[in-house]
């Protein structure tokens, strides 16, 4: 059981508050992945996991054990750094092999795994080179097979795939999953991409401030933000949110109008995604004059504007119209309509 | 046109800075190879001679002596010196403790008297130690004077290692010293090397120390160049091969220092 256990940590520099007190379980064999944008606290997390950071208050439990003041080395993990983390001095051999010479694994065993890992990663034919020799994806491969070379009980991954080209990203985002399929073994992602978090993750811990605002599967966070920053944070193109008010049932904005069931109020939000709205040939929900058109390649992303309200939805990819002429969007047989409170940014739903 | 003139301009001002640079070095090679009659003559039509070298090493003047003391001193001050410097530059660099810049600044600031403000209180201290002219007493001065330079140099070098690499190790079970052992040395090698032989080069050309606390047994190269100024007159010819027989070692470390600063640039984890 490689179960990991946060229980009420908190990690303070000096009087900023980087994680306010929270708990986390990540069971045994999962893939979680901890997204968030830049200075939210989620590498921070992933260091105090690792025993790179050291924890304000609160336990850490790595398979039932608390490891609060085990150094990194005695905690049974391996990490991929975003900068790969790599020994410049070394060979990719000599660095795959650095974790197995460290515990001592014979030197005929530590050439047996680090060919096997090596042809796991398809860098077999490149490890006599240095990582100055490689490439980007390439580089990736070796820190990757180093986590691996030793079966470790959890990986961490710090934006392992930040510094690849798209294209590269998509290959290796694809392998990771493989791999973590293959190898079943307990994993912490950190990512603010959040394609990568809902591609790879079983659940996906969305971080906000430092603090965890919502963990569930991919699909449960795609389908019911649990508030404004989460509604507007996942999704690409992310979720329309217009500002407007509840009268008499129906949602109201400027070039929107929406039925609900809720009690009349000022100062609401709703979403809807773009993909829920299709273009409507006559009046319809949403009303407003063409801004934009962006063909995406399968679908063209069209923009209405109507006053200050701006509502995108997801058309067919032949689709034409001139900008500025009249345009309009109906939901969906089945979409889904979000509310959430402007001041608080809770849903209301 | 304008360009032209500038290009010659330039090399104009570059060959007249070499001359006066290099001139005093060239005359003491040449006046180390004359006989004394040719030592005031600029004239390069002289009869080389080795005699200066072999004079230099025998009585009265005993150079062999002079030479072991400065290499025993300098080898053993940069043997101490680095390894303390490499550590305490590590723990600069690395670890965030109460008062970190205030200690680096105390270290620092001790680059900063003036070595003659301080000769006298290390030379009364050796005389109540009875450690005057000795070896052990020159070393521990120059420990004084390099450790806070070599700290400072190392740590640059250390700073612009990436902790990637070093938190990868420990992640795969390396101890802080194994860490240091395996990862930042190899990689801050060309950075220590250089401090090294700059450690050396200051040691080996230490002058004021040297003549106030050595009389006799523990005099050094560059005090040892003093007695060439005799009664009858400044020996030149004497003098300039001596000088280079201090030269020689640096200029020879000169060129390590440019491979390994080249090296030490250069150096750095993967990015």
């Amino acid at each position: 059981m490689a179960e990991v256990r946060l229980v009420d940590i908190e990690k303070k520099y000096g009087n900023f508050l980087a994680v306010p007190q929270q708990s986390l379980t990540i069971e045994d064999g999962e893939f979680l992945v901890l997204l968030g944008p830049s200075g939210c606290g989620k590498t921070t997390t992933m260091r105090m996991i690792a025993g790179l950071e050291d924890i304000t208050s609160g336990d850490i439990m790595i398979k039932g054990e608390r490891v609060n003041d085990k150094p990194p080395k005695d905690r049974d993990i391996a990490m991929v750094f975003q900068n790969y983390g790599l020994y410049p001095h070394m060979t990719v051999r000599q660095n795959i092999e650095y974790p197995l010479k460290l515990r001592g694994v014979a030197k005929a065993e530590r050439r047996k795994r680090v060919e096997e890992t090596a042809a796991k990663v398809e860098l077999d034919a490149l490890l006599e080179r240095r990582p100055s020799e490689l490439s980007g994806g390439q580089r990736q491969r070796v820190a990757l097979a180093r986590a691996i070379v030793r079966t470790p009980s959890i990986f961490l991954m710090d934006e392992p795939l930040s510094n690849l080209d798209a294209k590269l990203r998509v290959t290796m985002r694809a392998e990771l999953k493989h791999l973590h399929h293959e190898l079943g073994v307990t994993t912490v992602y950190v990512t603010h991409d959040q394609m990568e978090a809902m591609t790879l993750a079983n659940r996906v811990a969305v971080m906000r401030e430092g603090r965890i605002v919502q963990l569930d599967t991919p699909k449960k966070i795609y389908a019911e933000p649990a508030d404004l920053f989460v509604a507007g944070f996942i999704g690409s193109p992310s979720m329309n949110l217009i500002d407007g008010s509840i009268k008499g049932g129906v949602f109201r904005a400027e070039g929107v109008e929406v039925p609900v069931s809720l009690a009349d109020r000022d100062g609401v939000v709703l979403g809807i995604r773009p993909e829920e709205l299709e273009i409507a040939s006559e009046r319809a929900a949403f009303g407003g004059k063409l801004y934009a058109l962006e063909l995406t390649g399968d679908s063209t992303l069209v923009t209405l504007r109507a006053g200050k309200t701006s509502v995108c939805a997801r058309g067919h990819a032949d689709f034409e119209a001139e900008i500025d002429a009249p345009c309009h969007f109906a939901p969906k047989a089945g979409a889904r309509f979000h509310l959430f409170d402007r001041a608080s940014g809770e849903r209301l739903d | 046109m304008r360009k032209t003139l500038t290009y010659i301009g330039e090399r104009v001002l570059l060959v007249f800075v070499s001359v006066i640079v290099l001139f005093p070095i060239v005359w003491m090679f040449l006046t180390a190879f004359k006989q004394s009659r040719d030592a005031y003559s600029l004239s390069l039509n002289f009869q080389p001679t080795l005699q200066n070298f072999v004079t230099v090493f025998s009585e009265p003047w005993n150079l062999g002596s002079m030479v072991l003391n400065s290499v025993i001193v300098a080898t053993v001050t940069v043997a101490i010196a680095v390894p303390c410097a490499t550590l305490a530059a590590y723990s600069f660099s690395r670890f965030r403790v109460k008062a970190r810049k205030f200690l680096f600044f105390l270290i620092l600031s001790t680059q900063f008297i003036p070595a003659v403000v301080i000769v006298l209180p290390f030379f009364l201290m050796f005389r109540q130690l009875d450690m005057l002219d000795t070896r052990l007493a020159l070393i521990i001065v120059n420990l004084a004077i390099v450790t806070p330079f070599v700290i400072w140099m190392i740590k640059g070098f250390i700073d612009a290692i990436p902790t990637d690499s070093e938190e990868a190790a420990m992640i795969d079970g390396a101890s802080r010293l194994r860490v240091i052992k395996d990862i930042v040395l190899p990689v801050a090698a060309p950075g220590i090397m250089t401090s090294s032989i700059f450690c050396f080069i200051l040691t080996w050309n230490e002058f004021l120390f040297a003549l106030i606390l050595s009389r006799r047994d523990a005099v050094t190269l560059p005090v040892g160049l003093v007695s060439f100024r005799t009664e009858q007159g400044d020996l030149w010819e004497l003098m300039s091969a001596a000088g280079v027989m201090i030269t020689v070692p640096i200029f020879i470390m000169a060129l390590f220092i440019q491979k390994h600063f080249t090296r030490g640039m250069t150096a750095g984890a993967v990015k």
